[in-house]
């Protein structure tokens, strides 16, 4: 048995790897081998994980090969958690981490990467580091009570995104990847959060409540050019640009419960992709651009799931 | 007490089996309760407390303010619910959809400004101090109800004992009713498993497999060994009473959240507080007279070592919408429908609040801070008129219009609905001064 576009491992591999019953996880590699050789879109969504655990946060990494999200097995130490999408196994991004790491992102080419970091009480600072895990740079917060959220970073590695707040406002700042240089690119009443680069690197998207409930705006890198992109009841969070730069994906609110949107980059065409009573969230677009990975409550478990939007 | 804390690093004291068996024989247990001859026919045959330990936003829940400032408001849509002229915030559609099988408080307050002594008031109606330490409504309803089955009357859902960071909340138990009427603490974790802080010496342990009593007393045995000596007698109390409580056959059936379909299951959510809530209904089911049930063993959230609990003093509306709400919008729901759908709410008093509220203006964290002055509560079932809104706040939140509604008097209602009237807890010494909120009734 094995996949067309990836060889399986061997099950006794499997077993070394996740330690959990085999039926279940042949189950998930054989669904998963079939989304990934033949993509059936009356099949779909596709079920990326079986443990039901909570998570958040997919992201790829090499490529479309692995995906990397946050793991709450243990809610005093949400870990980060890496899904190799071949076989389905997975494992602990870093190997016994002392302190709670989530909201990971990946360089467009794999090459850095970030993460926040529990680092005291109330305290979140941002971890960063290259291709083969080694830190390169820990950013702290300010005194006191005080994080970072929704690290992301340029794909050229220039610039490091995150959402901070001070004075009462929460804005998306840039800085090197060392966090110095900082600079304020939204200066707004609300929440901004959840920036996203474009592939290029010259467009972000996020999502801010400066004109009531989150919507989704757009921005030149440099914070100017400022363009709303939805206007819904409810919220509209995480946008992501597909990598090939036309389409965005986010979640929404505005049916009643929040559910995966498509839209084109300049705010046209919203379409619903997933219909369920229950919360799908986090999308993450794959690399080809025509496919969305995604959190679902579907029967009340946590997994990833897949789901095909075409080209 | 029943609760032993963690005793996982305690070195061998060399108990014997027989010694062991010996001292627990000794011991009276809340178990043995026969209850008062004073209370008089409960409307709440049981009593279920879920509490949101460490203090949600009212805000951005059950009260928000559309139409105040920004810096008030918060990042939230809001959507009506059942009750005309009420919205709750986008992130909680499910229960604001069931908001005709409920009412609500918008005009609590308290006195008491932080975890430690904002948890005893909740959960009391009185402050730690002075000492002694007033006894949590469950145990009032504990002493006065007595055993109604099988089962011990006072049960508490959390990981262990409620703390705030490394400090236990005074008012977790029997206080001036003595540590007879103390809850017996039950875990459950988000798979269903259940877990019993008082044998947590025994590693692998799960009620649900003990079949062989020779095999768990060898298993008791060898865990007794390991605790040393002057802690040897409470431990064994504590050990006792949940040795008893595994080979009790109602608790197993109580227990095994597997006899649940997994429709009933899903619809709960596999988390924490959605097999908890599952849980709790059960013990309802059994007839156990009060189950306090904990969103979180402490309060904190983004603490290291610790689940995340309501306390958002940074990250507050990210924790909400990622976390807490759509968490308990599932399981609370969840609870109210099958409440109703097995015919157990008119005998079952429902009640859902945290020790305080949230600050309305947020802070420069652009999150929330302890806000004593002004929460809400949810109450439902038992005797409880539902469908409506009792008083409410100011335009920004910050202050009841009208009467205020304190911790006593919530205690109060739940010990006249459980039917233990004035003169019961006058005999018993207990809730003095309350009031009962005849709005609810």
């Amino acid at each position: 048995m094995h996949c067309s576009n990836f060889p399986l491992r061997q099950p006794a591999a499997i077993k070394v790897h996740v330690g959990r019953n085999h039926r279940e996880l042949l189950s998930a590699v054989l669904v998963l081998c079939s989304f990934i050789a033949a993509p059936a879109v009356a099949d779909e969504p596709v079920r990326l994980t079986n443990d039901g655990r909570q998570k958040s946060s997919p992201v790829f990494r090499n490529g479309d090969k692995e995906l990397v999200y946050t793991d709450f097995a243990d809610a005093t130490l949400f870990q980060l958690r890496r899904l190799v999408l071949a076989d389905g196994t997975t494992e602990h991004l870093h190997s016994q981490p002392t302190s709670a790491e989530f909201e990971p992102a990946w360089s467009a080419d794999g090459e850095v990467y970030a993460h926040l970091k529990l680092r005291g009480v109330l305290s979140i600072g941002i971890v960063v580091r290259d291709r083969q895990g080694t830190t390169l740079h820990e950013i702290a917060p300010g005194g006191g009570f005080n994080g970072y959220r929704s690290p992301a970073i340029a794909p050229d590695h220039s610039r490091l995104l995150f959402s901070y707040a001070e004075r009462g406002s929460q804005q998306i700042w840039s800085s090197q990847l060392n966090g110095e240089d900082r600079k304020p690119l939204t200066e707004t009443t609300g929440i901004n959060n959840w920036p996203a680069f474009s592939r290029d690197g010259r467009q972000i998207v996020f999502s801010s409540s400066r004109d009531d409930d989150f919507e989704v705006y757009s921005m030149n890198s440099d914070g100017s050019a400022v363009r709303r992109l939805t206007n819904s009841p409810g919220q509209d969070i995480r946008p992501r640009f597909s990598p090939d730069g036309k389409r965005i994906a986010f979640t929404s609110h505005r049916d009643g419960n929040a559910e995966i949107y498509v839209m084109d980059s300049d705010g046209s065409n919203p379409r619903r992709i997933t219909v369920t009573p229950d919360r799908d969230d986090y999308p993450e677009w794959f690399p080809d651009s025509h496919r969305i990975v995604y959190v679902s409550e579907t029967g009340g478990r946590h997994d990833l799931y897949a789901v095909t939007v075409g080209p | 007490m029943l609760n032993i804390g963690s005793f996982k690093t305690q070195t061998c004291g060399g108990l014997s089996r027989r010694s062991f068996l010996q001292l627990a024989g000794s011991v009276p247990l809340a178990m043995g309760l026969g209850g008062t001859a004073f209370a008089s026919a409960p409307r709440a045959k049981s009593v279920l407390f879920v509490f949101l330990w460490g203090a949600p936003s009212h805000l951005d829940t059950c009260d928000p303010k559309p139409d105040a400032p920004a810096e008030y408001r918060g990042p939230f849509s809001v959507i009506p619910t059942r009750t005309p002229g009420v919205h709750f915030t986008e992130l909680l559609p499910r229960i604001a959809s069931r908001s005709d099988r409920f009412s609500l408080i918008r005009t609590h307050a308290t006195t008491a400004p932080g975890h430690p002594d904002g948890g005893t008031v909740a959960l009391t109606g009185f402050p730690e101090l002075p000492v002694p330490v007033q006894p949590n409504f469950g145990s009032i309803v504990a002493k006065a109800r007595g055993n109604q089955g099988a089962l011990p009357p006072f049960f508490s859902i959390t990981s262990g004992m409620l703390a705030d960071a490394g400090r236990r909340i005074e008012g977790y138990g029997g206080g001036t009713l003595s540590q007879a009427v103390d809850p017996f603490l039950v875990g459950c974790s988000a798979s269903g498993e259940i877990k019993l802080p008082a044998l947590q010496l025994l590693d692998h342990l799960n009620p649900l497999r003990i079949q062989d009593r020779r095999q768990l007393l060898t298993q008791l045995d060898t865990a007794t060994r390991q605790v040393e000596n002057e802690q040897q007698r409470g431990w064994t109390r504590n050990m006792k009473s949940g040795y008893d409580l595994l080979l009790n056959p109602v608790a197993r059936k109580a227990f095994d959240l597997t006899s649940e379909s997994e429709k009933t299951r899903a619809r709960y959510g596999y988390t924490t507080f959605g097999q908890s809530s599952l849980l709790a209904l059960r013990l309802v089911e059994a007839g156990v007279p009060y189950v306090q049930l904990n969103y979180s063993r402490h309060p904190e959230a983004l603490n290291p070592g610790f689940e995340l609990g309501w306390d958002t003093h940074i990250y507050n509306f990210e924790l909400l919408q990622d976390q807490h709400c759509p968490t308990l919008d599932r399981a609370f729901s969840a609870l109210l429908d099958d409440l109703y759908d097995r015919g157990l709410i008119k005998d079952t008093l429902v009640v859902m609040m945290g020790e305080f509220g949230r600050t309305p203006k947020i802070t420069p964290n652009a999150a929330r801070d302890h806000w004593p002055l002004c929460y809400f509560s949810i109450w439902a079932g038992g005797g409880v008129n539902p469908g409506r809104v009792i008083g409410t706040s100011d335009k920004l939140g910050e202050s009841p219009l009208g009467d205020l509604v304190s911790p006593l008097m919530v205690g109060t209602t739940i010990a006249h609905l459980a039917g233990i009237d004035t003169q019961a807890r006058a005999e018993m010494n207990v809730l003095s001064g309350g009031k009962v909120i005849d709005a609810l009734l």
